[in-house]
C-alpha cells in the first residue's frame, strides 16, 4: 500500500446518458481523514458521481484508483468489500427490522451450527452505537426512528463494515438543526480517526462548517477541485453558478394585468403554512425555494390534492374550493407533476390517449368517445408541440423525455387549462429539449395562460419567471420581481429568507 | 383501432388454433359436429364469467370470488323458483340485479375501504360458498323450472342460444372498452392509477364498476349454470374463478393492469376449454386436468414476462434482426 496516494482518486472519468453528458472529464482526491465536499446545482453530475463510485454505475471512460492502484468496481457489493460506503438520499434500512439487524444484515453472526448469534449481534451493534454516541438501544424497530436517527443507523452500518470511505448524498436535507448537529459532530470523529468522506450538498451555509476541502461540479465538470478555491461561499457561489447563464432562455414577457388566481393565506396540513401571492394573465410566477420548502405542496393546494385548512382561493375574483383534483380541472387548472414517469403519463397509452385523458368528457357524442377527434386533436397536437410523429402510433414509453413532457403539457391544452402548474418541467430532459419546453411556456403565456413555474434549476427559474415568490419552511414570504434578483439572491433567499431583508417578513 | 386490435388478437389465435390442431391429432372425436357444439356449449359460462374478471384485470384488479358467487347465486335462484314461487321472469332480473349488488359491494370495500382485491375477493370466495351452504339446508335443489332449460338448450336459426349470449356480450364488451370514456377510465386506472387521480378521473369510482360489472356476469353465468341443469347447488362453479382469469391471461391481459384486449379472452377461454377436452377425450383423469389448467396459467403470464427475451430468441432463430416494433404493437391498446 502507497500511503502518500490519496485513498480513492477519479481520473478524467466520463459518464453519458441519452442526450446528456452526466461527467465530462472529472478528476477527484479522496484522502484518509479528510472532509471533502462536492458541491454543485441540481443536474451538474453529482448523483451520477456518486453512483459510478458506489458501484451502481460504470463509467464509459476514465479509471478510478484506489491507494494509487486501478480498480474497477464492477457493482455495489464490490465497492462495499472495497470499503465504500455511501448513505443514499433514499435510505437503505429495513423499517420493519431492529437497529442491530439493519446493521449486520447479510453479515450477522453465527455460531458454527449457522444460528444467528444474537447476543453477540446486540452486544456489537451496542458497542458501535455507543462509540458513536447515538442513544438508541440496538433492539429499536428501525422504522420507528426519526429521519435524523435512520440516517445515523445508514452510517452505523458503515462504521460496522469499517468503511475507509463514507459517501454521504445531501445529508442534511431532511433533518433539523439539532440533528444536523449531531450528523456533524459523528462526521468530525470519523475524519479525525483516518476516514475520507464525501460530503455531497448543495447547501452552501452546511459547507462552512463541515468541509476540509471542496470540489465544485457545473455541467458535468469540475470547475473547481480541491485546493483552488477557499471555503468561502462568495467565492463557491461563483464557482457554481458560473458566466454567461441565461443566454439560452428565450423569455418573453407576456404579462397582462388581470388577476387570474389569487391565494390569500393558503395553508393546508401537508405543510404550507401561510402562502399569499397573485398570479395575472399570461405571467409566469415562479415559486422559489430549497428542496422541502413547500413549493410543491402549494401546487397540490392549488390543484384540490391537499385540503385548504386556512386562506383562500381566488379564481377571477371568485373564491373556489376544490375538494378533489377534478374541481380544479373543471375550473381550468392544470398540473404537470414533477415525476412524468410515476404521476404523469399512461404508459400504456399512446399519445392520444395520453393527451385526452383529462377531459374524455370533451370527446364524447351521444354516449361514445369520438376517437376520429381524438386523432386530430392529437395530431395537431404533436405538430404544434413539435412531438415525435412516432407518438401517435406507439405507446409513450417509446419517446423521449422532452416528448414524453411535452405530451403531458399538451393533456392540458386539450383540456383547455387557464392556470398551469409546472413542477419542475425541465427536469431530466436535454438542453434542446429544455429550450423547447420554454419556447411552449412563452407560447402558453401569449396565449393569455397564466403560470406557476417551480424548479430547482435557479437560473430556469430567474429568466422564465415573471415575478418570483420566495418560499421558506411552507410560507411564502415575499413576491419580488424575477429581474431584480441576481441568482445569488436566489440562492440565500431560499435557503435564508429572514436574514436577508428581516423588513419584509410577515411576523 | 381496427389494426390494433388485429394484432392484440394474433397470439391468443394462433395459441388456440396449435392447441385445437394438437388435440385433433390426438383423437378422431374431437372435430366431429357433436364435440364442436357440445364445445361452444362448455365454453359459454366461463367465458361469460372471464369478460368480468377481464374487466377487473384491466383496472389492476383481481377477482376471485366469480366461482363461489355463481354457486351462491343458483341457490338463490332455486330458492326464488322453487320455495317462493317467484315467476322465472322476475327471478331473471333479481339474480342479475343480486350479482350487481354482490360485486358492487365487493368494489366498494376494495376502493373506498382501501382492501387490496385480492383479499377482497379471497374473502368473498369463502363467504359465498358458505352462505350458499345456508339455503335448503346446504344440499342442492333440483326441477326448478321446466322453462328454465330452454335458456340453455334452445337454438335460433339453429343456433344454440350460448354461443349469441357470447357473440352479443363480448361485442359489447370489446365495444364499450374501446368507444367509451369508462372504457377507456378502466384502461388509465389500470395504466396508471396515480395519473388517473391526477388527470381528474375518479380512481374508486372506476374500480368499483369494474366490480359491478363482474357481478353481472357472473349472475349470467349462474343463470346459464342452473339452465343448463336445472338445479341449483352449493358446489357448483368450483374453480371457475381460476379459469375465467386464466383465460384472460392466456388471451394476454397484463396482470398489472392497463393492458389487454377483451374478445382475447374469449380466445383464451376456448383454448383452455379445447385442452380440457382434449384431456376429456383421452379419458385424462380430472386430477391431472387441474395440474394442466395450472401449467397453462404459468405459461401463458411466463411468455408475457418473458416477452423481451422470446423475441431476441424468436429473431435468432429466424435469424432476422430484432423487431421492436411487434414488442411496440403489442403492448399498445
Amino acid at each position: 500500500m502507497n500511503d502518500t496516494a490519496p485513498l480513492w482518486e477519479l481520473v478524467d472519468v466520463c459518464k453519458a446518458y441519452p442526450g446528456v453528458v452526466a461527467n465530462d472529464r472529472v478528476c477527484l482526491r479522496l484522502l484518509r481523514g479528510s472532509i471533502h465536499g462536492l458541491l454543485g446545482e441540481n443536474g451538474c453530475g453529482k448523483s451520477t458521481l456518486i453512483k459510478t463510485l458506489s458501484g451502481v454505475q460504470q463509467p464509459d471512460s476514465g479509471s478510478i484508483l484506489r491507494s494509487g492502484r486501478p480498480v474497477r468496481i464492477d457493482d455495489p457489493r464490490t465497492a462495499r468489500e472495497m470499503g465504500v460506503a455511501t448513505v443514499f438520499q433514499e435510505f437503505s434500512i429495513v423499517p420493519t427490522l431492529s437497529v442491530a439487524e439493519n446493521l449486520f444484515l447479510g453479515n450477522l453472526p453465527v455460531s458454527r451450527l449457522g444460528i444467528v448469534d444474537w447476543d453477540r449481534v446486540h452486544s456489537d451493534a451496542a458497542a458501535v452505537l455507543d462509540d458513536m454516541g447515538f442513544d438508541v438501544s440496538p433492539q429499536t424497530v428501525a422504522g420507528e426512528l426519526s429521519v435524523g436517527g435512520q440516517q445515523l443507523v445508514e452510517i452505523a452500518k458503515a462504521l460496522v463494515r469499517n468503511a475507509g470511505m463514507v459517501i454521504l448524498d445531501e445529508p442534511t436535507a431532511a433533518l433539523g438543526e439539532e440533528e444536523i448537529e449531531r450528523l456533524h459532530r459523528l462526521l468530525r470523529t470519523m475524519r479525525d480517526r483516518g476516514t475520507a468522506i464525501l460530503y455531497v450538498s448543495h447547501r452552501l451555509d452546511e459547507v462552512e462548517r463541515i468541509v476540509d476541502e471542496v470540489t465544485i461540479l457545473r455541467n458535468g465538470r469540475v470547475v473547481r477541485g480541491s485546493g483552488e478555491t477557499g471555503i468561502n461561499v462568495a467565492e463557491i457561489v461563483d464557482a457554481m453558478v458560473g458566466e454567461n447563464i441565461g443566454e439560452h432562455y428565450p423569455k418573453v414577457c407576456n404579462a397582462g394585468d388581470e388577476i387570474v388566481l389569487e391565494a390569500r393565506h393558503l395553508a393546508t396540513a401537508s405543510g404550507v403554512i401561510d402562502a399569499s401571492f397573485t398570479l395575472r394573465r399570461g405571467e409566469v410566477l415562479g415559486l422559489g425555494g430549497v428542496l422541502g420548502s413547500g413549493r410543491t405542496e402549494i401546487a397540490r393546494a392549488l390543484f384540490g390534492t391537499d385540503r385548504i385548512t386556512a386562506g383562500k382561493l381566488l379564481l377571477r375574483g371568485d373564491a373556489v374550493r376544490f375538494e378533489r383534483e377534478i374541481d380544479a380541472i373543471d375550473a381550468g387548472m392544470a398540473l404537470v407533476p414533477e415525476n412524468r414517469k410515476v404521476d404523469g403519463l399512461f404508459f400504456n397509452f399512446r399519445a392520444g390517449g395520453n393527451i385526452t385523458a383529462a377531459a374524455l368528457p370533451r370527446l364524447v357524442r351521444s354516449g361514445l368517445l369520438d376517437l376520429a377527434a381524438e386523432r386530430t386533436a392529437t395530431r395537431e397536437l404533436v405538430r404544434d408541440l413539435e412531438i415525435s410523429p412516432q407518438a401517435e402510433h406507439k405507446t409513450v414509453d417509446f419517446l423521449s423525455g422532452g416528448n414524453q413532457q411535452k405530451i403531458v403539457i399538451a393533456r392540458w391544452l386539450f383540456s383547455n387549462a387557464q392556470v398551469l402548474i409546472l413542477d419542475e418541467p425541465t427536469q431530466g430532459i436535454d438542453i434542446g429539449a429544455k429550450i423547447a419546453a420554454y419556447t411552449l411556456i412563452n407560447e402558453l403565456t401569449r396565449a393569455g395562460k397564466s403560470i406557476v413555474l417551480i424548479s430547482s434549476d435557479h437560473d430556469e427559474l430567474l429568466a422564465m419567471s415573471d415575478r418570483i415568490a420566495i418560499v421558506h419552511h411552507g410560507v411564502v414570504h415575499r413576491t419580488v420581481e424575477a429581474s431584480s434578483l441576481t441568482h445569488d439572491d436566489l440562492v440565500r433567499a431560499s435557503a435564508d429568507p429572514d436574514e436577508h431583508e428581516p423588513g419584509e417578513v410577515a411576523a | 383501432m381496427k389494426r390494433i386490435v388485429d394484432v392484440q388478437l394474433i397470439g391468443p389465435f394462433a395459441a388456440m388454433l396449435i392447441v385445437a390442431v394438437i388435440v385433433s391429432l390426438t383423437t378422431d372425436r374431437f372435430l366431429s359436429v357433436g364435440n364442436l357444439s357440445n364445445l361452444s356449449l362448455q365454453v359459454s359460462i366461463v367465458a361469460l364469467i372471464a369478460i368480468g374478471a377481464t374487466v377487473v384485470i384491466f383496472a389492476a384488479g383481481i377477482d376471485l370470488s366469480s366461482g363461489s358467487m355463481v354457486a351462491l347465486l343458483t341457490m338463490i335462484f332455486a330458492e326464488m323458483l322453487k320455495f317462493q314461487g317467484i315467476p322465472l321472469a322476475f327471478a331473471l332480473p333479481l339474480i342479475l340485479l343480486t350479482g350487481a349488488l354482490l360485486g358492487l359491494m365487493l368494489g366498494l370495500v376494495t376502493a373506498y375501504g382501501r382492501i387490496p382485491s385480492f383479499i377482497t375477493t379471497l374473502a368473498a370466495l369463502i363467504a359465498f360458498r358458505g352462505l350458499a351452504l345456508t339455503f335448503n339446508g346446504g344440499a342442492p335443489v333440483f326441477s326448478l323450472d321446466p322453462a328454465l332449460e330452454p335458456i340453455f338448450y334452445a337454438r335460433l336459426f339453429g343456433i344454440p342460444l350460448p354461443f349469441l349470449y357470447l357473440v352479443f356480450f363480448y361485442t359489447l364488451a370489446a365495444f364499450a372498452m374501446n368507444h367509451t370514456r369508462l372504457g377507456r377510465e378502466i384502461y388509465a386506472v389500470g395504466g396508471n392509477p396515480a395519473a388517473a387521480v391526477l388527470t381528474g378521473i375518479d380512481v374508486n369510482r372506476v374500480r368499483t364498476i369494474t366490480f359491478v360489472i363482474a357481478g353481472f356476469m357472473t349472475a349470467l353465468g349462474a343463470i346459464l349454470m342452473s339452465a343448463r341443469l336445472n338445479s341449483g347447488s352449493p358446489n357448483y362453479g368450483q374453480t371457475l374463478e381460476l379459469q375465467a382469469i386464466a383465460a384472460a391471461v392466456v388471451g394476454g391481459a397484463s396482470l398489472a393492469g392497463g393492458r389487454g384486449n377483451v374478445l382475447a379472452t374469449l380466445m383464451g377461454a376456448m383454448t383452455i376449454v379445447i385442452v380440457q377436452n382434449g384431456l376429456n377425450l383421452n379419458a385424462v383423469p380430472s386430477s391431472v386436468q387441474n395440474v394442466v389448467l395450472g401449467l397453462i396459467i404459468l405459461l401463458a403470464v411466463g411468455i408475457d414476462r418473458w416477452r423481451p427475451e422470446l423475441s431476441v430468441l424468436l429473431s435468432r432463430l429466424l435469424g432476422r434482426p430484432r423487431s421492436t416494433g411487434a414488442v411496440a404493437a403489442n403492448k399498445t391498446v
